[in-house]
């Protein structure tokens, strides 16, 4: 198939981290925040200006996902791994993760459709920095942010490795 | 897809099975303490984990006085620390290979809530124990034995946990003893292996010989941060003139 463009639904959004082993593994979610940068403001403003003005910062970008409780072995990206299964062996550690999250459109997401992350090349790359189970709802909850020194995540077309 | 509900969790605390009486229990946190630091060229501000907090947040039960079974005679007490364990069997009871959350947790709190119908309690628990001295950041295991008797030792390659690959990153273990059958002592420990056939101790990995006078009990045994776990674990014990011990065993790697 080829790329489609337009509108979508998230029965086709995908989101693909790095396991402990550096292999790009696709976890099921139900929620995801904080996909894009977001820049503070510097408020520049002088009392001689005319216009409140602000100059952005280095921006931020904090994921945090949630999704159902699952203990699936490792299997090949595009292929749901056990969110348990990647999750826990990947909290607190310091080496940077590739991620990718993936809008498909209104199909399977393909190259030249939207996606947003980073591959990982030290520094480059996010750091797993909670791992949060309910067990009484069967789902966990995790965060992201990038690591020291990394560049910065974008949106793009083609597949993080 | 190997997903769950909570009916398939169990929780035990020292040395008691309390999940016939605990309706859910949880958050089950692992957070690690960030700061965001930038430097005046990066692209993106950035973080490095910091001290983890581990903690299996609230117990929510019912108020049952029962001598040895009851939430109210068993957790009524709280500025203790209790060792708890829960394993989350996967659309079934828990079995061998499941996950584990544990560690030792003080109790802040046991409130009673004479409920229109129901009585019920919640029971809060704080962080780890400081004082515990946990030298490990992780509070997911592997489940090595569910909860049941075991009358002899060990000698199956079956029902053995496979890690993929041998750690040197140590590790420690959590056994919960409910019961026993006559007098004596029991040993829980866990023996290792390269290729999932000969089995040898784990060296340090073990409960020592625990009276039966103590059981109930339950209790964590650390590893040295370098110590050798090789690829496939499993479950032993050793009884001299007891004839049965019930209990659970779970090991997360370093």
């Amino acid at each position: 198939m080829t790329a489609n463009t337009g509108r979508t639904t998230s029965n086709w959004v995908s989101f693909n981290v790095h396991d402990s082993s550096g292999t790009l593994r696709t976890i099921p979610v139900d929620s995801i925040n904080g996909v894009g940068l977001t820049y503070p403001e510097l408020d520049l403003t002088a009392f001689q200006d005319k216009v409140r003005g602000v100059l952005p910062e280095t921006p931020d970008c904090t994921i945090t996902i949630t999704g159902p409780f699952d203990t699936t072995t490792a299997q090949a990206v595009g292929t749901l791994s056990g969110s348990h299964t990647v999750l826990s062996a990947i909290a607190g550690g310091v080496t940077p993760l590739s991620l990718d999250v993936q809008m498909g459109i209104r199909h399977a997401w393909e190259s030249g459709e939207p996606q947003f992350g980073l591959t990982a090349s030290t520094p480059t790359g996010f750091l797993c920095l909670e791992y949060t189970v309910d067990p009484s709802a069967g789902k966990y909850s995790a965060k992201f942010r990038c690591n020291p020194g990394s560049d910065a995540p974008a949106w793009g077309t083609t597949a993080e490795t | 897809m190997t997903r769950t509900v909570s009916k398939y969790m169990r929780v035990y605390a020292g040395g008691y099975d309390i999940s016939g009486n605990t309706r859910s229990i949880g958050p089950l946190t692992w957070t690690f303490e960030e700061e965001s630091m930038t430097c005046l060229n990066w692209p993106v501000a950035g973080t490095l984990p910091g001290k983890a907090t581990m903690g299996c947040g609230t117990l929510n039960g019912l108020f049952d006085s029962t001598a040895i079974t009851g939430l109210h005679a068993l957790q009524s007490t709280s500025g203790v620390t209790r060792d708890v364990m829960i394993p989350i069997g996967m659309s079934a009871a828990p079995t061998y290979g499941n996950p584990v959350y544990m560690g030792q947790f003080p109790q802040t709190g046991y409130m009673v809530e004479p409920g229109e119908i129901m009585s019920t309690v919640s029971i809060t628990f704080s962080s780890n124990d400081v004082s515990k001295g946990l030298k490990y950041d992780k509070p997911w295991g592997v489940l090595l034995h569910p909860l049941g008797a075991e009358t002899e030792a060990n000698t199956n390659e079956t029902n053995v946990h496979n890690n993929g690959t041998g750690t040197t990153a140590g590790g420690y273990l959590m056994y919960q003893i409910t019961a026993v059958a006559g007098t004596g002592n029991a040993t829980i420990s866990i023996d290792d292996s390269e290729d999932g056939e000969t089995y040898g101790a784990l060296s340090g990995a073990t409960s020592g010989a625990i009276a039966h006078t103590a059981i109930p009990c339950a209790g964590i045994v650390q590893l040295a941060t370098n110590a050798t776990v090789k690829q496939y674990l499993r479950f032993q014990v050793a009884l001299d003139t007891i004839t049965s011990v019930t209990f659970a065993l779970a090991f997360v790697r370093g």
